[in-house]
């Protein structure tokens, strides 16, 4: 969930509501946004704001937060209007080389910004969010922002050979290649790997063929450096998807023109190609038109369990700050602003009218329906099991599915099989599921070693094993796992408790010797039911009581219990 | 009325008929009870006041392996004097000490002692012995002290020193002397009876006989009846014992499953490893999505990919909704749709993808309601509040007639049932798939506010490209939380502990 940190102070003055510390009453608005206050510094007057909603990139500036709360609050009703003064003399040319790598670019121009430092923070806090959560990573969108005064139109958007480009990244003082750049600059370092895929990497330069920028990795230090004596800017962004990218350029450039910029439109050409790839040859960007949406008020109150009027409906989307275009009986035609980019559907805009409606002023219903309960069908023979090991005398414990190698193989003593590891494990403790009980129980005692003994311990749980019948290629399946440790621990002792288990449970077995590298060698057997190898019983290894520690003798049985229950489920009545 | 059990009548009585002082191992030989019963019965006796123990040292005759072969014989002196009388009174010295069976090495200490024992006389001339004129009309030389001592300690292999008599004790020196003796000094416990002992002697009547095991040979026999049970220490300490019962967190997932069944839910399953595309695409959750990076979701190294060819068409439907909103009333995401993405296998990281599935199935029936506890996945490292790997429940309610004031029924139903809530709000929520959606808080005495549930209509997108026409709530609760504050537990660690003695010590609740 994005996070972002603003000015206690200026969100107080912009939003105009005095709220002194009760970060309370800023909760039970930011409610309405799906927002929350995740902490407060009050050294540096600090808010850290965390946004539920991933998809509202409006959001994420001061400038954004208070135009949504505003109409909440009551000081703005209904969208707010964005416009462009004028064209300006930029124009962009994009080369039909781009298409498979990042084909799409959007610009404005801002000017007569005044750039303090706290503003330039802002910005630089909102183009790192929409870089990173609405750009995923700059994958599909990134953000330069340039100093226009350096720049000379037309702007060629363009892709180039790694090799023949040369130019000084911001940040540093040389200049570098381009694969330099990948390997030295740490934004390079970040981001390289959107453009290693391709032999061609995108390039931004002007008429005079100075770099702009090397679009998502890093800006030039000479035309893409924002100081606070740069006062008209050029907004650039590429991606890889036309109307996301749109959007992100809305975003950055509305907060400007909140910021007392002048914004002024950019004419950008796409090549004539014989494919049709671009469904529009020169748009003029930004777009800061409002996107008509047809509402349906049965819908409406079909989805919200209410009955609103049509009227009370357009109160309420103004209390959302949506606009309304025009209204027949059975519809109203929505204006969904520029930058509401996460509104794909009527219903994100009936969410809308519910909250200003307010969730607490809606009556809760919990429904009379015939329906009928039911646990899975294992858990009655889950449920037996354990209250017969219980019974037993065997503590139940709970261990993680995920383990690792060294806990289920090199540490019983036993060669590796075939298990579901994982390709990005995050600790090197838990890097695969498990395919057995058995360790994970010597790996519980042996945390236990200065508790009272005798120690007796069961697991009924799920096991991952691979399954390339299966859609998932895998199947979990319940598997009963107990051990017993005591100076006296034997194979008697836990025979007798598997055969008190099976009596009970109503499942005729047979031991049948075998020899197996975690148990003792003549003092191991495997469990057989219907001529079926169904696990295993024995005294472990003093190799393997050696591995984890454990000084006293250990006995124990892995069952594949899910054997069990299925056959128990084809012939209930045996 | 004095009760005294049978051996210590035994033992008092006894004790009472000694003119003095008895040790232990006197009264061993008297009473015929082992020294540690002696001990038991005369320690207990003490504390009713009927005798007194008292530690004393003694001096302790014993023989030396000289003495003790003497013993069993004679000594060499009589050998001697009774080989000189049958050969008539009269002998040679070397004929009488043949006779008499000596060693030549004896012979001369023999001869000494004949003579200082005035038994008989000796001419060194002629090296003969002629008896005393005294034991020549006597049958039999008389035992001398040493003798008589002699005898009895072979017979009773030791002897205190001051209990004998004054020749004795003259012969306890001889003896000594000729290293056929030792005295050592050796500390003994003396019982004395006192006045009340002997009263009691004469009062007490004879207690039943008292057993500390009930055995089975008492039950059958019967002679139960006439043993008395002895009383324990019930106040002294006990090993304890640790016998096995349900994990906590297991048995609370129990009661929540018990709770939801009984709400008229049926429950999910599904395999840990899942496709992509039931965990995000089925749910609208972009490709491209943040929640679809490996920091946030586990991939599976072997196999990578799932099999979807009996879903081609789930996809193809879901894949078009994806890139243009297909006929759901969307726009969609519009990004070009990836297959093979769909298939990548996964940890699941939600139960939610147990509902898609069970939409996708088609085996449901509307109305109806489902739920899951499913052990979900993320790549987190643990900490008080993280864990990489915890239980989801979640589900979904099927209906014609649902909307939003159901959504707010639903987690109303749960926080009163499963959390026992006295006051709940709702709050706006987001969830990629439901819209509208909501957010629960309850409120308990005691605990305060916990964020409970959340729930959602799924949105059109999720639900008509998996041909559901119904409206459909998806919810999810807190149970983690739940659980942790009703088990007073600020760590969620202590879910999967290995804490063996915090398991055996937890109180069930």
């Amino acid at each position: 969930m994005p996070t972002i940190d603003v000015n206690y102070a200026e969100l107080q003055h912009m939003l105009n509501l005095k709220l002194d510390n009760n970060l309370e009453k800023l909760d039970d608005i930011l409610a309405y946004i799906k927002a929350e206050v995740k902490g407060f510094d009050p050294k540096e007057n600090s808010l850290s704001i965390e946004m539920k909603d991933t998809a509202r990139a409006d959001l994420w500036s001061v400038e954004g937060l208070t135009r949504a709360l505003q109409s909440y609050t009551g000081q703005q009703k209904g969208p707010k209007p964005y416009t462009t003064t004028d064209k300006s003399d930029i124009e962009v040319t994009v080369d039909a080389s781009l298409f498979d790598i990042r084909p799409y670019i959007a610009c404005a121009v801002i000017k007569n910004i005044h750039l303090s430092d706290e503003v330039i923070k802002g910005i630089m806090h909102l183009q790192d969010k929409l870089d990173h959560t609405y750009g995923r990573s700059r994958r599909r969108t990134s953000i330069g922002i340039y100093n226009l005064d350096l720049i000379k139109s037309p702007i060629k958007y363009t892709a180039v050979k790694p090799e023949t480009v040369e130019f000084v990244p911001l940040g540093f003082a040389q200049k570098m290649k381009l694969d330099e750049i990948l390997e030295k600059h740490p934004k390079g370092q970040e981001y390289g790997h959107i453009v290693k895929a391709h032999s061609l990497y995108p390039m931004l330069y002007d008429s005079q063929g100075q770099v702009l920028s090397f679009p998502p990795i890093i800006n030039s230090n000479d035309l893409g450096k924002i100081t606070e004596d740069s006062c008209n800017l050029l907004i650039e962004v590429t991606g890889t998807l036309h109307k996301t990218v749109l959007n992100t350029l809305t975003l950055i450039t509305s907060a400007l023109i909140d910021r007392g910029g002048k914004a002024y439109s950019v004419t950008i050409h796409y090549p004539k190609d014989t494919n049709n790839n671009y469904t529009q040859k020169s748009p003029v960007t930004p777009d800061f038109s409002s996107k008509p949406l047809e509402l349906s008020v049965a819908e409406t109150n079909r989805l919200l369990g209410l009955n609103l009027s049509a009227e009370t409906i357009i109160n309420l989307l103004g209390t959302a700050g949506l606009g309304v275009e025009k209204v027949s009986d059975q519809y109203i035609t929505v204006l969904v602003p520029c930058y509401r980019v996460d509104v794909m559907h009527q219903v994100d805009i009936i969410e809308d009218v519910a909250i200003a409606y307010g969730y607490n002023n809606i009556e809760p219903l919990w429904r009379e329906l015939p329906t009928t309960g039911k646990a899975k069908a294992d858990q009655r023979y889950i449920d037996i099991a354990r209250d017969l090991m219980i019974g037993l005398g065997y503590q139940e414990v709970l261990n993680t599915t995920l383990t690792n190698t060294q806990t289920l193989f090199q540490k019983m003593n036993q060669p590796p099989s075939r298990l579901i590891e994982l390709s990005n494990p995050k600790v090197i403790t838990m890097t695969c599921l498990r395919n057995q009980l058995l360790p994970g129980l010597i790996e519980f005692l042996s945390s236990n070693q200065s508790v009272e003994f005798p120690q007796k311990i069961f697991e009924l749980g799920r096991v991952t094993l691979p399954n390339e019948a299966e859609q998932t290629q895998t199947c979990d399946k319940n598997y009963l796992s107990a051990v017993t440790t005591h100076p006296n621990a034997n194979f008697s002792e836990i025979k007798s408790t598997l055969d008190s288990f099976m009596t009970n449970f109503g499942v005729e077995w047979q031991i049948q010797e075998t020899t197996h590298p975690s148990f003792i060698e003549g003092r191991v057997g495997k469990i057989i039911v219907a001529n079926q190898e169904v696990g295993i019983i024995g005294e472990i290894n003093p190799e393997t009581l050696e591995a984890w520690k454990l000084e006293n003798p250990v006995a124990g049985f892995e069952l594949h219990f899910q054997t069990l229950i299925d056959a128990k489920q084809n012939n209930p009545h045996k | 009325m004095v009760e005294l059990r049978a051996q210590e009548q035994h033992l008092l009585s006894v004790l009472s008929k000694q003119e003095c002082s008895v040790s232990v191992e006197q009264l061993v030989q008297f009473c015929g009870f082992p020294d540690a019963a002696v001990m038991r019965n005369a320690l207990s006796l003490q504390e009713k006041n009927f005798l007194t123990i008292q530690a004393a040292t003694q001096n302790i005759i014993k023989l030396t392996a000289e003495g003790k072969s003497y013993a069993q014989t004679s000594l060499p002196e009589r050998k001697l004097v009774v080989a000189v009388a049958e050969l008539g009174g009269k002998a040679d010295l070397s004929q009488a000490a043949k006779k008499a069976g000596l060693e030549a090495s004896f012979i001369q200490i023999a001869q000494g002692w004949v003579i200082r024992k005035k038994w008989a006389l000796y001419d060194s001339k002629t090296n003969t012995l002629t008896l005393n004129d005294a034991l020549l009309h006597q049958m039999v030389v008389p035992e001398g002290c040493d003798e008589t001592l002699l005898k009895y300690l072979g017979e009773k292999d030791q002897a205190v020193f001051d209990d004998l008599n004054g020749d004795l004790k003259e012969a306890t020196e001889q003896l000594k002397k000729r290293k056929l003796a030792v005295v050592e000094p050796k500390t003994t416990r003396i019982l004395k009876i006192t006045p009340e002992g002997i009263q009691a002697v004469s009062e007490a009547t004879l207690a039943v006989p008292e057993v500390t095991k009930l055995t089975p040979e008492l039950i059958i026999t019967g002679k139960w009846r006439e043993a008395k049970l002895q009383k324990y220490n019930i106040e002294a300490p006990v090993a304890k014992t640790w016998g096995g019962k349900k994990h906590p967190y297991l048995s609370f997932l129990d009661e929540v499953r018990a709770k939801l069944v009984q709400l008229g839910f049926q429950e999910m399953t599904g395999t840990a490893v899942e496709a992509s595309f039931f965990n995000f695409d089925a749910l609208y959750v972009p490709q491209d999505h943040p929640a679809r990076d490996p920091s946030d979701i586990y991939y599976i190294k072997d196999p990578k990919y799932a099999n979807l060819d009996n879903q081609t068409q789930t996809v193809e439907q879901i894949a078009q909704t994806h890139e243009n909103g297909n006929q759901t009333g969307s726009t969609g995401w519009g990004y070009k749709y990836n297959l093979e993405a769909a298939r990548r296998l996964i940890l699941r990281g939600h139960g939610t993808c147990l509902s898609a599935r069970t939409l996708q199935s088609g085996r449901y029936q509307v109305p109806s309601r489902h739920f899951s506890i499913a052990r979900v996945y993320r790549p987190e490292i643990t900490d008080r509040t993280h864990l990489s790997e915890f239980n989801q429940v979640e589900g979904i309610i099927i209906d014609e007639n649902l909307t939003l004031k159901d959504l707010l029924g639903v987690l109303g139903k749960f926080a009163l049932e499963i959390a026992g809530a006295d006051k709940i709000r709702f709050k706006p929520d987001y969830f990629p798939f439901t819209e509208p959606s909501v957010e629960l808080s309850a409120y308990k005495e005691g605990y305060g506010w916990i964020e409970f549930g959340g729930s959602g209509i799924f949105r059109p997108e999720v639900t008509l490209p998996l041909n559901v026409k119904a409206p459909v709530i998806a919810w999810g609760l807190g149970v983690d939380r739940l659980y942790m504050m009703r088990n007073e537990i600020s760590d969620i660690r202590m879910i999967f502990n290995q804490d063996l003695d915090w398991l055996r010590k937890k109180q069930v609740n």
